[in-house]
């Protein structure tokens, strides 16, 4: 119960903060019901898969400061259980995505105990390897269609078919990702302000002087993997029924891993509202950049470029991210 | 007001007369919306921009007369079924990431009300993008993925012109039994035993892994009794940056014949490796894509030759078919280069879409459907070295084109010293000798 509550407790949040959250929290809801591209009702649900993702990478990267560039694995972890179970066996994604996330969990223990021996560059090297790893694995694993992957096709399913999450039409996708997307900001709302939460940003201060106060560091780091790992572990069991298609490159790459660490460290790591505002800010962005220059201008491969400068100008002015800057912002009106 | 009642009837009248003068189809569609999907940026933008001008050319040729070509598509001016309407293209880049493809397909079937989709070469981006179309029965033509499961899951709005690489597999193979039986222009009878040891080492997303398996199973299975020995069988990133630990693992076998499935770069990169590392085998065998575009060629120069590619279209084809020798004309007029394998499986997609809108008169995609199911191209119409385009509508390959066919290309130093591809198989069209064994570096 005090758990639920401090989830739903904002109150250490400036009101404007609040309020500009509600507004978009309404935004979001209703966003479907006013007319909307095919293209929009796509990269708002690229926006929402990210925001989880980077909330996820935030427990560990932004509070516990330790720079995972490895989670795409457990992506594909996620993503591969939800279609071996429901291509082999029909089992409905809502059954297959909690067993999804106790395997990625089991993983996440298994490589991160001798993973957290590592530290600083080291451990994010080790992160990189062993998710490549299991990507080549999965890329010869015949069980899991090797390199080609696994399609759930769309003429053996009936839609609407909520158990197994086949929709033809985003909206449903929308909705779903958008729940998980809520229980994602309630559960790091409480995470920050729980045991483990203080535990993690004195171990990202000085893991020497946690260790004197007496916090098992090995263990709140471990913990805090798993945790992580939960998180990305759902959207990638939402990604196989989104794209009803996966396979090792596309779901458990280094880009994907590198791009989720990026939104949570452009938005701001170590706080509650930057991976979010990362995700809002390059998902839109790569879309649109990509659809007007790309497109219809026939530009191709200029949008990168400029995606690539806004990326290098917000780390150069701030690198807390863009949350960084809005506090710098904030403080000097203050003074 | 009488005088007004024989206005009304006079104007209605002539819309009367109009309307039966002037064919419904006018009426009813002034363009047909194709979407496009290619990878126009990323590791196949160089395939990307070849599939492009192949479709706008087909397009170009759709959208006005030229009597000198002797294609019905270039007899009139836009699809004449229906009143003329004309071919719009609209492209989208898929970076070769499915996930995008199918992003792409949602957005030009529902944002921009596309009449049909043509795409994607990467047969993973394929598979992602003839999914959305399937669920929104939305009518796709593929005319360069040539991944064989693409055409094994039983859809029924997606057709695909180019032969797969079962075929093009099999191809090599026969060649390699040419070679032993002494059937190939200028090589002697070459002994059994020095080509019986095959290494392969192919990208890893559903096209090469594919091909990766298809080389095993003939290999061991369908020609077993030529004693084909697999010593070797890799797959790799195709965004590789680096590939000296796969071409020394491939080395290390020493095999007689070495296999790769590689996109441009990859393409380029392995041969650099392969020549920095000395690897000698006595056949180089490129599955297509990478090994045939102009960047290869230009990027390498002379030490591609004796490579050998599977390919659908060789500018050697210009010799024995007079079409493709003006589309190729009018090709390299527009981009400087000749036709290749991408640029002709682009053109032959987009025409296929052409002559299936002419069948079906109309875009409702039932009478596209029906249009398609029903056609018959005939080869004279082809750039490529095809019997024409008809495609499967029972058994376990529904949409694919049973009329199709591929070549074997060797590089080879032309008179004027330029490197191009001589036709080595099938062995009855072959345009030179082929250069047996591999040249040293």
């Amino acid at each position: 119960m005090e758990t639920l509550k401090s989830a739903f407790d904002f109150s250490d949040f400036p009101r404007l903060d609040i309020s500009i959250a509600g507004i978009i929290a309404i935004f979001l809801l209703v966003f479907p019901l006013f007319s909307h591209s095919a293209f929009a009702m796509a990269t708002m649900i690229q926006f929402l898969m990210f925001s989880v993702y980077g909330m996820g990478w935030n427990t560990i990267g932004g509070y516990g400061g330790q720079v995972d560039l490895g989670k795409a694995q457990y992506v594909g972890i996620g993503a591969y259980t939800t279609a071996v179970l429901l291509i082999r066996w029909n089992i409905p994604f809502w059954f297959s995505m909690p067993l999804g996330v106790c395997l990625a969990m089991a993983w996440s223990f298994i490589i991160g105990y001798p993973l957290f021996r590592l530290k600083g560059h080291y451990f994010a090297i080790a992160t990189i390897a062993t998710s490549l790893v299991l990507m080549d694995l999965f890329s010869v694993w015949e069980f899991v269609g090797a390199a080609r992957g696994l399609e759930i096709s769309p003429i053996k399913y009936h839609y609407p078919d909520f158990w197994r999450l086949i929709f033809k039409k985003d909206i449903y996708y929308y909705y779903v990702i958008l729940g998980f997307f809520f229980v994602g900001i309630l559960y790091v709302n409480g995470f920050r302000r729980s045991r483990l939460g203080f535990q993690l940003r004195s171990i990202r201060d000085n893991e020497e002087m946690a260790s004197s106060l007496g916090i098992n560091v090995h263990w709140a780091k471990i913990k805090t993997y798993a945790i992580a790992t939960a998180f990305v572990s759902v959207v990638g069991s939402f990604h196989a029924c989104y794209i009803k298609n996966i396979e090792p490159q596309d779901t458990m790459g280094l880009d994907l891993s590198i791009l989720i660490a990026l939104m949570a460290m452009l938005g701001g790591a170590g706080s509650l509202w930057g991976p979010i505002i990362g995700a809002a800010v390059l998902i839109p962005l790569k879309s649109y950049l990509k659809a007007w220059l790309g497109g219809a201008a026939g530009l191709a491969g200029i949008d990168l470029v400029i995606y690539a400068v806004i990326i290098m100008l917000i780390s150069a002015l701030e690198p807390r991210g863009i949350w960084g800057i809005v506090e710098k912002v904030r403080r000097r009106r203050w003074q | 007001m009488k005088v007004y009642t024989r206005k009304i009837m006079t104007v209605m009248c002539l819309f009367a007369v109009v309307g039966i003068l002037v064919p419904s189809g006018a009426w009813a569609v002034k363009e047909v919306k194709i979407g496009v999907i290619y990878p126009l940026t990323g590791g196949a933008a160089a395939a990307g921009r070849e599939l492009r001008a192949g479709a706008e050319l087909a397009a170009e040729i759709a959208n006005n007369v030229m009597p000198d070509l002797p294609m019905a598509m270039a007899k009139n001016a836009g699809i004449k079924s229906l009143g003329g309407a004309k071919i719009k293209l609209i492209f989208k880049d898929h970076e070769g990431n499915p996930t995008l493809g199918a992003d792409l397909a949602k957005k030009l079937i529902l944002d921009d009300k596309v009449d049909g989709i043509l795409g994607c070469y990467h047969s993973s981006v394929t598979k992602t993008v003839s999914a959305v179309c399937e669920q929104y029965g939305v009518p796709m033509i593929n005319g360069s993925s040539t991944s064989p499961g693409l055409t094994q899951r039983g859809f029924k709005w997606f057709w695909r012109t180019t032969p797969h690489d079962k075929w093009f597999t099999k191809d090599l193979f026969e060649l390699l039994k040419g070679l032993m039986e002494g059937k190939v222009r200028g090589v002697a009878k070459v002994p059994e035993k020095d080509l019986m040891n095959l290494a392969s080492a192919c990208e890893n997303t559903e096209w090469g892994s594919h091909v990766s398996e298809l080389i095993k199973d003939l290999a061991i299975v369908n020609y077993k009794e030529y004693g084909f020995k697999m010593k070797k069988s890799l797959l790799y990133a195709a965004n590789s940056a680096d590939l000296s630990s796969e071409v020394r693992s491939l080395k290390a076998a020493r095999p007689d014949v070495m296999l790769f499935a590689s996109y441009t770069s990859d393409a380029i990169l392995l041969v650099k490796t392969l020549k920095a590392q000395r690897a000698q085998p006595k056949i180089i065998w490129g599955q297509d894509a990478g090994f045939e575009k102009p960047e290869f060629r230009e990027t390498l120069g002379d030490s591609i030759q004796g490579i050998l590619t599977r390919t659908v279209f060789l500018p050697k084809v210009v010799e024995i078919k007079k079409v493709a020798g003006q589309v190729n004309a009018l090709y390299k007029a527009k981009t400087g280069n000749d036709l290749g394998g991408a640029s002709a499986r682009a053109f032959t997609g987009l025409q296929t879409w052409v002559y299936i809108l002419e069948k079906a008169g109309s875009t409702k995609p039932a009478a596209i459907q029906a249009a398609a199911n029903s056609i018959h191209i005939s080869g004279k119409e082809l750039v490529v070295p095809w019997a024409g385009i008809k495609f499967s509508t029972s058994g376990d390959e529904l949409g694919q084109n049973v009329l199709g066919s591929g070549l074997i290309g060797q590089y080879q130093k032309e008179k004027d010293g330029s490197i191009g591809l001589e036709i080595v198989y099938p062995f009855d069209v072959a345009s030179a000798n082929m250069i047996y064994p591999f040249p040293k570096w």
